[in-house]
């Protein structure tokens, strides 16, 4: 079966962008199309998957059909691709399906979201479409609140604390000091973070991610197409996906997310590989729990350990095994919704291809995964890129 | 009088005849309604109570009162203007916040309790007019919400937590497609704390945008119901934030929220 490569990456600042939709993703695909090594125009593309949660309610139809307008993508047939956060996660996985399947050879994965242009009443409501609205919402949750019910458990079922929480923070905070393409480039203390604004008990401001608006784009090819595209393709070997109940109370257990579980299983066995081959993963930290968890479910640390693998500062740039969040993740780098699955490809993309500079290159990085999550872990899709076709 | 009791929050007195429930809270002493009460929420108080005594099948119900909210949360017939004659049953309501279920004919009587939670005048009232914004039919949602026809469709299941037999055990809130599950089964209003969260009214959904503030936030906890299923509940008069893990929790209905003229009701925690 045909290898499938990303071989141009790029994407916008995130944070709050001065330009609207049509502006972001024009800026995040223009970058895509120029990091391409060889001759590249928009027109070689056969198929393209745009994910967003199309916040805001500004464009909701047909978002992905503007987006190509405006990016010399005109005529090639685009979908907007909704999974809520994993949006894009999951517009990567339709586009490398798309080429595994034999359609396609040269198809573009990407995402965006406008946040910052909302009043705050209107950020708040749709902070909250992506829950469970009928049972969830009734009960006053939106995701704060989802995730400080799975902390809380945590905290109870494996002696984790809101101090390891902060060392995630800290972390990544640290990471995306070195990354001009953060929303936060701002280390932070354990005492700041310790003590921050409590939004809903034990998650503090500092245990959340901005809101930030963002666009990114990939260029995925057939291997055939990719090596005349470029001699330093980055190759997916693993790609997976699965979904769970929406709503929390439905799950057996809230301190790990079965889909996560599912779709890094998935994701190993096709790149064959464990989760000890991994070097750099960027996960899903939409609040600092959410990493904490992940570590466990992605296999970095035992059921339990996440805590302890916080503690020690497991995931910190070159220390340990595997370098977590290299570009601030979530919480720092920030989480422009529709655009954050693929804003991690891009942060591998680069990785594996060892360009990244100020000081937050991943030493000897052979092998990455990105680990993207919908919601309170409704959907999750999971990708582990090399920098040698498994 | 037979009885007198703190049922679902409230002070209940109980008589062969007639039940009388009245709010804990008051004003200048004036019982009052408290933040998620009304006389709804007080007459399936009064409702339940007596089902769990005696049959109540039928029952006629005042101007003001939501008889559908009656009907699901405790299966009774709210019977038509026309048919008030043979109603056995008759729910009244006075200009407190007390409400009377009585036998037809009964001479009622209602009790001066001692029991009295003092509110602060500014706070009721405010919280009463953020009810009427709320409730007004300008009030409108963005697009993600509990449509009168969603609402409708999970009445059951949130106000008399019905939920679906499934071999040894319940799926709970009943699901379409649950291949092996039978018709549905009452569930106890019961549970214990699994997880709790305090919001802030800056992290609480838009819908308790008018009255979170007012309250310093939401108490949401995750419960194991006894029954089996877990679910996610709002607590109801937790100002304190006393809430702790393990603790033991019973349902009661309360107000949700309103919005497009429309009032949903739903079960809440009361830590007891």
């Amino acid at each position: 079966m045909v290898n499938v490569a990303m071989v141009g990456a790029g994407q916008t600042k995130y944070g709050n962008h001065p330009l609207g939709l049509k502006g972001m993703w024009a800026e995040a695909a223009e970058q895509a199309f120029a990091s391409v090594d060889g001759d590249f125009e928009p027109r070689q593309v056969d198929e393209a998957f745009i994910g967003s949660l199309a916040f805001g309610g500004a464009q909701l139809g047909n978002t992905a059909a503007l987006l190509t307008e405006h990016s010399g993508m005109n005529g090639v047939p685009v979908r907007r691709v909704e999974n809520a956060c994993a949006s894009s996660g999951y517009a990567l996985r339709d586009a490398w399906m798309a080429i595994k399947s034999g359609q396609a050879d040269v198809v573009v994965a990407g995402g965006i979201e406008k946040m910052n242009d909302l009043t705050p009443e209107r950020k708040r409501y749709w902070l909250g479409v992506s829950g469970d609205t009928e049972w969830e919402r009734l009960a006053g949750l939106t995701f704060p609140g989802t995730y400080a019910l799975m902390a809380r458990r945590h905290f109870h079922e494996h002696g984790s604390s809101h101090d390891d929480l902060v060392h995630i923070s800290v972390k990544n905070h640290l990471h995306g000091s070195l990354n001009p393409k953060a929303h936060i480039q701002k280390e932070v203390s354990f005492e700041k973070a310790a003590s921050g604004f409590m939004v809903a008990d034990p998650l503090t401001l500092y245990d959340c991610c901005p809101t930030s608006d963002g666009a990114s784009c990939v260029v995925l090819a057939a291997d055939h197409v990719a090596r005349q595209l470029t001699d330093t393709p980055v190759w997916i070997n693993g790609s997976g996906a699965a979904s769970d109940h929406l709503a929390l109370h439905d799950r057996p257990s809230i301190t790990r997310l079965a889909a996560t579980q599912k779709a890094s299983k998935q994701a190993y066995e096709q790149a064959g590989i464990t989760a000890d081959d991994i070097d750099l993963a960027e996960v899903h930290d939409c609040f600092t729990i959410a990493e904490l968890m992940a570590t466990e479910d992605l296999g970095f640390a035992a059921r339990g350990q996440g805590g302890v693998f916080a503690r020690d500062g497991a995931g910190r740039l070159n220390e340990g095994a595997v370098t977590v969040n290299a570009s601030g993740g979530l919480k720092s780098k920030g989480h422009p919704l529709g655009a954050t699955g693929t804003g991690q490809a891009v942060e591998v993309f680069h990785q594996l291809r060892h360009e990244v500079t100020h000081g937050r290159q991943v030493r000897d990085a052979e092998v990455a995964l990105t680990h993207n999550v919908g919601g309170s872990g409704a959907t999750c899709a999971v990708h582990v890129f090399g920098r040698e076709v498994a | 009088m037979d009885e007198h009791l703190v049922w679902h929050g409230y002070l209940l007195s109980h008589h062969e005849d007639f039940t009388v429930i009245q709010s804990p809270f008051t004003l200048n002493g004036t019982r009052v309604f408290g933040a998620d009460s009304d006389p709804t929420t007080l007459a399936v108080a009064a409702l339940m109570h007596r089902i769990g005594i005696e049959s109540v099948t039928s029952v006629s119900v005042p101007e003001g009162m939501d008889g559908e909210t009656l009907t699901a949360a405790c299966g009774v017939e709210v019977v038509k203007e026309d048919d008030l004659d043979d109603c056995p049953w008759d729910l009244m309501m006075s200009d407190e916040a007390v409400v009377v279920l009585a036998k037809q004919g009964a001479e009622v009587t209602v009790p001066q309790l001692d029991v009295a939670v003092p509110v602060m005048a500014d706070e009721h009232e405010a919280l009463e007019q953020a009810w009427t914004k709320e409730l007004h039919h300008q009030h409108v949602s963005q697009g993600a919400f509990v449509s009168e026809a969603a609402y409708m469709e999970g009445a059951e299941a949130r106000l008399a937590m019905m939920g679906q037999q499934h071999g040894d055990s319940i799926v709970w809130p009943p699901r379409y497609g649950e291949r092996g599950a039978s018709e549905v089964t009452g569930m106890k209003r019961t549970g214990r704390v699994l997880s709790w969260t305090a919001l802030s009214a800056a992290g609480a959904p838009s819908e308790f945008a008018l009255r979170a503030p007012l309250l310093d936030g939401l108490s949401t906890v995750l419960l194991q119901l006894d029954d089996g299923p877990n679910g996610v509940f709002l607590l109801v008069d937790d100002e304190d934030h006393n809430v702790t893990m393990g603790a033991p929790v019973e349902l009661v209905l309360r107000r949700l929220y309103a919005q497009e003229g429309f009032m949903r009701y739903g079960l809440k925690g009361r830590l007891v």
